[in-house]
């Protein structure tokens, strides 16, 4: 332990001194205003690695990635690459590592989005392909979160949706999305079981969103995902820049398993705070319930974590500490040091993202 | 490298107004044209150059427009929006000369989405004044080279189309000549 916490001392100082210059930047073209006439092949990407440790010894919070205890760990290798010509473009993004393993839903497949997109209009675009859903306040992408870890929402909610859609902007602050998506959430290909076998599928997820942007710098997505076999889940994200420094972020969403199989509440808060330049401290407060099914109690888990981001240049260090505490009945089990069960957990991570 | 090059530096392009606002001001002498002719052609290169600008005239000869234009980031082989500068554009005309600038320039930084495509940062603008208050040193440095390299880009396409003569009546296409043959006969 205490070879390992010296070792990350090093690493922080490290990261503290690296002097991550900005690269040389480039101009646009001329008159190209948001859209340049000749945009180049636009290449992104990042990279993750963490240490995170549970004060029980074991591995509690089973939350989406960075699972592992007490171990020097790796998230992803995360590339992109994305074109736009006239009216159309594409986006092709791959991930690699064990991140990625959890998100993606074919083992030896490593694509997080793969899409075409087509401007009809200033105002109408079609879009299809594999994307990341839109629904939900976190990503899959370390770079697309405020925090390391991840919520029970994002955890118990759809990824990816592989479908097919179209986004209308009435004006520059009501706009609407509606598609239909592959069957079952976070699949290449839609496929139906029937008996024990896997025959062809079925594109049957009707999803809408909602964008309102009611003031300056606040941006409310009013979502929903219902399909026979996927369930339905009517999702709220929202997050109002309220002063240079101040941002809030709310997440609400509810969820019904097809066939009366259960589902899901949740609500998380997420305030952040720009103390710096370099340095950002947030909170997210979270309550998520599954709801009862059959004789199966609900059951609910609260969690807080603090989480700040230190920037330098194009690495952000993040530490982290959360705090779950979980009701009896819910149906993932915590631990303490003794190994005996237990309603809280506790958790400490150091995490960095080099994002390009 | 080159490109690097001409990036560089062009901070100095830039000068403050009487507000404490950068701006790059331009009088240009163009001898023989009136301010007429001079304020069409500035129109033409508006619409042909800045097409998605909202643009505003007031009095006769002078013009007001409002684009912005986007900034990238590189490094080695990767390359990707970084974000988006707005600014405003001015030109007046009078007989025999013109003058433009450029100011109220703001960065709005770019993140990205779930999607993979780079937006801009939800309720996030910064003068660029105060740019370094915002971002490091290096990097707010960098958004001013870039203004200024833009800035003499743009203006040295207004000169260049100022000087063009742009003809209002098109040219009647030629029809292309097509060799004929008579064969029943030779």
């Amino acid at each position: 332990m205490k070879k390992v916490l010296l070792l990350l001392s090093l690493f922080i100082i490290a990261i503290l001194s690296a002097n991550a210059a900005t690269m040389p930047v480039d101009t646009g073209k001329v008159g190209t205003g948001a859209d340049p006439k000749d945009p180049p092949l636009i290449f992104s990407g990042s990279v993750d690695t963490y240490w995170k440790y549970d004060f029980s010894g074991h591995g509690n919070i089973p939350t989406s990635f960075a699972s592992d205890q007490n171990s020097v760990s790796i998230g992803m290798v995360d590339l992109g690459v994305k074109k736009k010509v006239g009216k159309a473009a594409f986006v092709g993004e791959l991930s690699f590592g064990p991140r990625s393993d959890q998100s993606i839903p074919t083992s030896g497949y490593h694509i997080q989005n793969l899409y075409v997109s087509y401007d009809v209009t200033d105002k109408f675009n079609l879009s299809a392909g594999y994307m990341s859903t839109f629904i939900g306040y976190e990503v899959i992408s370390p770079t697309g979160n405020f925090n390391y870890s991840t919520s029970y929402l994002f955890t118990n909610g759809p990824f990816q949706n592989a479908g097919f859609k179209a986004t209308y902007a009435f004006s520059d602050k009501v706009s609407l999305m509606a598609g239909i998506f592959n069957n079952y959430w976070n699949t290449y290909t839609s496929f139906r079981t029937v008996g024990n076998t896997t025959t062809s599928g079925d594109v049957s997820t009707f999803g809408a969103q909602l964008t309102v942007t009611p003031a300056k710098g606040w941006t409310a997505y009013l979502n929903v995902a219902t399909g026979s076999y996927s369930g339905t889940e009517f999702d709220l994200t929202t997050a109002y820049q309220i002063t240079d420094a101040f941002k809030l972020g709310l997440n609400a969403a509810t969820f019904s398993a097809p066939n009366s199989g259960g589902g899901f509440d949740g609500v998380a808060l997420y305030p952040q705070l720009a103390v710096s330049k370099v340095v950002t401290l947030g909170l997210r407060g979270e309550y998520f319930e599954y709801k009862s099914v059959g004789t199966t109690p609900s059951s609910n888990v609260t969690g807080l974590t603090a989480t700040a981001n230190i920037k330098a240049g194009a690495i952000t260090l993040i530490p982290e500490i959360r705090f779950d505490n979980k009701s009896s009945a819910f149906p993932i089990g915590f631990v303490d040091s003794n190994g005996a069960s237990t309603n809280s957990a506790t958790q400490f991570l150091i995490a960095a993202v080099y994002a390009f | 490298m080159l490109l690097i090059q001409t990036v560089y530096g062009q901070k100095s392009l830039l000068a403050l107004d009487e507000h404490d606002k950068y701006i790059y001001y331009q009088v240009v002498s163009q001898p023989g044209a009136s301010a007429d002719s001079l304020d069409k052609k500035a129109l033409g290169f508006v619409k042909e150059s800045l097409p998605k600008s909202s643009v505003k005239t007031t009095g006769d000869t002078t013009i007001i427009l409002k684009d912005r234009f986007v900034t990238y980031s590189v490094l080695a082989f990767a390359k990707h929006e970084s974000g988006e500068i707005k600014f405003t554009l001015t030109i007046e005309c009078k007989n025999d000369k013109y003058r433009y600038w450029l100011t109220d320039f703001v960065f709005i930084p770019y993140e990205k989405n779930r999607y993979g495509v780079f937006v801009p940062s939800n309720g996030v603008e910064i003068p660029i004044e105060k740019s370094s208050s915002h971002v490091d040193k290096k990097e707010a440095e960098g958004y001013l080279d870039q203004t200024g390299a833009f800035c003499k880009q743009l203006g040295d396409q207004l000169k260049s189309y100022m000087l063009a003569d742009h003809p209002t009546n098109k040219k009647t296409e030629q029809q292309p000549v097509v060799k004929k043959v008579v064969t029943d006969k030779w």
